[in-house]
């Protein structure tokens, strides 16, 4: 049984809308850190002039969230927020950025008992929810570091031990890049999926204005998300946990390679295979030249891995990839093939139970099987489709 | 734009084939697109039998959709020439224009369509064949069906009150914070807020005004007549709302 693409397509993207997160929640996230970041902005900070810069990055920036899933169940969604201080490098410490944040968080009742104990780059609360999964968000202290053309770019603070030094970031740099990559596709998407939001969504949005672009999922961000979730379930078991692929790799290649492909299907299929086409590297061997010449992932003369940072070229997000035999290079091609099986070999499956059972494991069952149906007909013969009627209407005639 | 709409009409067509594998795309045109084909179904009510059936039916899809409902036609004249909730062209009226879209919200989709109003509707004409008498009721023809279901839904003491109700839902939508239409005193919100609001949520700009009309015409009789008062402040909203009708 060959599945047609468009229908596959249309059952993952059904998926990817399965593990995002509700609209209904996304709004309640929304609330949570504005109400943080209200907090914070209203505080005093010594040597202090001026405002408080205050952003989500990650996931909740770029419109990649999926529900988490550790140790096989999930768990809270992670908001990352950018709360920037109006500073001078020269005249501060990263120890003091850092405990003026933790402070001033602490100030406040409510989040001083959410608070964890201080983390290596940021403070964070923890939202136990009671309609579903909680939050778990980390705020992240930092000050303005512009460097030349980076003029976006922060510092933020970096304990290790007792010792606290500075590390540099871009989120808003960033998320400004990755917008570039998804606007074509945006576009296109997005009069449409608001429209469908709003309509589905009504009790929280009045009219189609009020749906924040943050909502709208082209094929690129559902990819993304896809493979997030792969990727959450492939690494499950903790032995090869550590060496997982991180998001921000799983992103900027995704971001990288995608091509405006209309469906979630062929932008996936498309990223996939160029990253395993990358694979030979492991070897030591050559790749394709064209690809080679983007140099989205590079092994260096020394046998280290190289996956740059567009907004920042000196940070490189594979600088682990080699340690333990290059045990994180070698999980993370492994992982792009099984995703090749997993997911987009699945439509050449002969038997629909194998493929039903095959797509539960490797994407979650809670998320698959609701849409099964699309792809994978009932095993007998074609049976008279059963309706229950419920709440009907009465039969009219306008004359 | 046009061509993602069209994207998305086809993927409800293929989750409509999905299940039901009898229809097919039969003609595209630039104002329709039609499906149709065998529709055969085993359905169930709670409280009453279980139907077995099987019709020929067509669904024109209009260019607007899903701002405009597929009309539904029965094609293969096994329904009745008599039965009243037919056109003489065989086209099927599914429900007063309000509560159509009542329950396609519930499922907007063309298989949505197909499962809460074509096969319901085409359940409890063979229901009524077989034992002469509607098993989910009927609505009264023409305006005073649409007036019917206001007053039911809302439970509200006269026509006046619905022709309040109606105008509200014109002028203003939703507002949570003013005087209930019902008549009751109460806010909105307090009051009728919650079936007000699914209200207004399922009106199209076309059904809303098709209702201010129904509502209004009925009434008319009953104010020639003497039988019926209308308030001031309410006379003076309706011709305000006339004027905005386009005819």
């Amino acid at each position: 049984m060959t599945i047609d693409t468009k229908t596959f397509s249309h059952f993952l993207e059904q998926v990817a809308s399965e593990i995002d997160i509700p609209p209904g929640k996304y709004q309640q996230a929304v609330e949570r850190y504005q109400g943080v970041g209200r907090w914070l902005e209203e505080g005093t900070y010594p040597e202090c002039t001026g405002d408080l810069s205050i952003y989500p990055q990650g996931s909740f920036r770029l419109g990649t969230v999926v529900k988490p899933i550790r140790d096989g169940v999930e768990a809270s969604y992670d908001i990352d927020l950018v709360c920037e201080l109006p500073l001078q490098k020269s005249r501060t410490t990263p120890q003091s950025v850092k405990s003026m944040v933790g402070s001033r968080l602490r100030e406040n009742g409510t989040y001083a008992k959410l608070l964890d104990p201080e983390g290596r780059r940021c403070w964070t609360l923890e939202y136990a929810e009671q309609e579903g999964v909680g939050f778990h968000m980390d705020v992240l202290p930092a000050i303005p570091d512009p460097r030349g053309l980076l003029d976006t770019a922060i510092a933020i603070t970096d304990k290790s031990e007792s010792n606290y030094s500075w590390s540099a970031s871009n989120p808003r740099g960033y998320g400004e890049w990755f917008d570039g990559k998804n606007q074509a596709a945006f576009s296109l998407a997005v009069t449409e999926q608001k429209q469908r939001i709003q309509r589905n969504e009504s009790l929280i949005f009045a009219s189609v204005d009020e749906v924040p672009d943050q909502l709208v999922r082209t094929p690129l961000q559902r990819a993304i998300q896809l493979m997030k979730r792969h990727r959450d379930l492939h690494f499950n078991d903790h032995a090869s946990n550590g060496y997982a692929p991180i998001s921000i790799i799983i992103t900027t290649l995704a971001a990288h390679l995608y091509e405006n492909e209309l469906d979630v299907y062929s932008a996936l299929s498309g990223i996939v295979n160029k990253l395993r086409a990358h694979a030979a590297l492991v070897e030591g061997r050559s790749i394709d030249h064209s690809l080679a010449t983007r140099g989205l992932i590079q092994r260096r003369t020394d046998g280290t891995w190289y996956i740059g940072n567009p907004v920042g070229p000196d940070e490189n997000f594979a600088d682990r990839w080699h340690e333990d035999n290059h045990a994180r290079a070698r999980a993370f091609f492994q992982w792009a093939e099984a995703l090749q099986q997993d997911v987009l070999h699945v439509l050449n499956m002969e038997d629909p139970r194998v493929l039903k059972e095959h797509l539960s494991r490797t994407l979650g069952a809670s998320a698959v099987t609701k849409h099964l149906g699309l792809i994978a007909p009932p095993s007998q013969p074609q049976d008279v489709p059963r309706i229950h009627i419920a709440e009907p209407a009465k039969p009219w005639r306008d004359w | 734009m046009e061509g993602l709409v069209r994207r998305e009409l086809q993927s409800q067509i293929d989750e409509l084939r999905k299940k039901h594998s009898g229809l097919a795309v039969i003609s595209e045109t630039d104002t329709e697109v039609i499906v149709a084909g065998k529709l055969p179904f085993e359905a169930s009510a709670d409280g009453l039998e279980t139907i077995t059936g099987s019709f020929d039916v067509e669904i024109r899809i209009p260019t607007d959709y899903p701002e405009q409902l597929p009309q539904a036609k029965e094609i293969g004249n096994q329904i009745d020439s008599n039965y009243e909730h037919r056109y003489p062209d065989g086209t099927l009226c599914l429900a007063v224009p309000i509560e159509e879209r009542r329950v396609f919200a519930q499922q907007p989709t063309l298989l949505g369509f197909f499962d809460r109003l074509v096969i319901p509707y085409l359940y409890g004409y063979s229901f009524w064949k077989k034992h002469g008498y509607h098993p989910f009721d009927e609505a009264e023809h023409g305006y005073e069906g649409i007036l019917r279901h206001y007053m039911d839904s809302l439970q509200l003491k006269d026509e006046v009150a619905a022709l309040r109700v109606i105008c509200f839902l014109f002028e203003y939508g939703y507002r949570g914070h003013h005087d209930c239409p019902c008549g009751s005193g109460r806010r909105v919100r307090v009051c009728h807020g919650q079936r007000l609001r699914a209200l207004h949520d399922y009106h199209t700009t076309q059904t809303r005004q098709m209702d201010f009309v129904a509502i209004l015409n009925n009434c008319l009789k009953k104010i020639d007549d003497g039988s019926l008062q209308i308030p001031d402040a309410l006379r003076i909203q309706i011709l305000r709302i006339l004027g905005k009708c386009k005819s």
